[in-house]
């Protein structure tokens, strides 16, 4: 008899196959009985604050050295580029 | 009864990679742009090939034949700047791809990560060569600048810059070839991307929480084929803004006039996406030396999985490697600032310390707060403990 095999492509990995779980107990509500935008003052704004302030004191501190870099490099090269005024002070 | 997508030899591929992959449920829009790099390629490759029907190769009509496809040819005009931003647009997209790589700890699946540091280096020669194909000053002065980076290659340098021409200088046979290449290489991206899918779909996309997945998987379709689709709605809305809004914002005004070998620029630079490797290079004042330090900006990004030092995948509970991760940022920024300057105080000394602290964030700020960052875990982990121990 002629045999028959399965070849998988790519994955290794295949739903049945991920993982073992066992006593498991999810719940849910369904869509059609809960609000779809809830308690934005009372959670959604102070979350969204936490989350700003969580990342915030990481990368503006860099975002604001990098900008000073640019602004006293740009500023450097253009001082260096007019000419002195002290070099014409006693001219007629 | 199989469905035919499961049982046909060739669906299957197809299906076990977008359609039944398990993906976890919680990527964010940061893994959209795997998917928007495959878009970019095929929108270059399709573009180009239109393109390609009416460029021709040589020095003589090489400029004019591209102000034809932009005046003469029926969307012309539009073909040529989709090609040319959606270039840009393809570098934002790896830039962006590769930043998420290296805050999530997606390199840590290290063949998949090797893959993609082969793949840019082929999307950037690629780049590269077809810069060059229109021929115009910067196209010029660019190839010959780049090109005469190799003969600092002790003993056969020159000779292989010679080889590279086709002649003693960046001529006609320079160009046709360069066409050829930027022709060629593409189909390379293309068998390099299915490499690079090929390892990822072994063990899977990783997620921004850092953990194992694989308790929580939901299929690729349809929740991130339409995920992916609103991305491509973002990228077109950018990248057609741009071509029919703003469609030189990133080019160089000097392209606009034909080569001339007898006249250098005055401000020699790459495109936007090469600057901060530019930088880099000109940061050194030995030529192979600098030679050396582009490579390595670029080759650095192989040993990333061997520098990881911590027991977190990725950055989301590390705050130093955050802000470490937000110095490489800026760092690159100023670098790709520096790369568009020309050489004068005080620009090389700010490039000189920002190529410095490029290599030494990878090499030493990110392993040690990896290291730091261990410690740290291990110091709380035992005075809870002992807090519990005692109560």
């Amino acid at each position: 008899m002629p045999q028959r095999f399965e070849i998988d492509y790519f994955v290794k990995m295949k739903f049945g196959d991920l993982a073992r779980m066992r006593h498991i107990i999810t719940f849910s509500l369904s869509p059609f009985e809960q609000k779809i935008f809830p308690n934005f003052f009372s959670e959604i704004l102070p979350n969204t604050w936490r989350r700003f302030r969580g990342s915030f004191f990481r990368i503006a501190p860099p975002t604001a050295l990098g900008y000073m870099v640019y602004s006293w490099g740009t500023n450097n090269h253009k001082e260096s580029k007019r000419k002195k005024p002290e070099d014409y002070a006693n001219d007629e | 009864m199989t469905s035919i997508r499961k049982s046909h030899l060739t669906l299957k591929a197809l299906n076990e990679s977008m359609i039944d992959l398990p993906a976890p449920k919680n990527i964010s829009a940061w893994w959209n742009f795997g998917s928007l790099l495959s878009l970019c390629l095929a929108l270059q490759i399709l573009t180009g090939l239109f393109l390609a029907m009416h460029y021709t190769s040589d020095i003589s009509t090489a400029f004019s034949s591209v102000v034809h496809i932009c005046r003469d040819v029926n969307y012309g005009w539009l073909i040529r700047s989709i090609h040319a931003n959606g270039a840009s647009f393809f570098f934002i997209c790896i830039y962006l791809h590769i930043g998420r790589g290296l805050y999530y700890g997606s390199y840590l699946n290290k063949e998949a990560w090797s893959a993609g540091v082969i793949l840019l280096l082929l999307v950037m020669m690629t780049a590269f060569v077809g810069y060059v194909l229109p021929w115009g000053q910067m196209s010029f002065w660019g190839a010959t600048v780049i090109t005469n980076l190799l003969s600092a290659i002790p003993y056969v340098g020159e000779n292989i810059v010679q080889w590279l021409w086709g002649g003693f200088s960046v001529d006609s046979a320079t160009l046709t070839r360069f066409f050829a290449f930027h022709f060629l290489f593409p189909f390379g991206i293309i068998a390099m991307t299915l490499v690079h899918l090929l390892f990822l779909h072994e063990k899977g996309s990783s997620n921004p929480v850092g953990i194992n997945s694989n308790a929580d998987k939901i299929y690729f379709h349809p929740y991130f084929i339409y995920k992916d689709l609103i991305g491509f709605a973002w990228f077109a809305l950018f990248l057609i803004t741009l071509v029919l809004f703003i469609p030189n914002l990133l080019g160089d005004p000097e392209n606009f006039t034909p080569a001339n070998p007898l006249v250098t620029p005055p401000h020699i630079k790459p495109e936007w996406y090469f600057l901060f490797a530019y930088a880099i290079l000109r940061s050194i004042p030995n030529k192979l030396g600098g030679v050396f330090a582009l490579l390595a900006s670029i080759l650095i990004l192989l040993i990333v999985p061997i520098l990881h030092t911590s027991k977190w995948q990725n950055f989301a509970f590390r705050p130093l490697a955050q802000i470490f991760m937000g110095l490489l940022v800026v760092d690159v920024a100023i670098l790709t600032w520096i790369g568009g300057m020309p050489v004068e105080p005080p620009f090389i000394i700010i490039g000189q310390i920002a190529s410095f602290l490029y290599f030494f964030l990878f090499l030493v700020f990110f392993p040690l707060s990896g290291w730091l960052e261990n410690k740290m875990l291990e110091s709380c982990t035992k005075s809870s403990a002992l807090r519990a121990l005692v109560l």
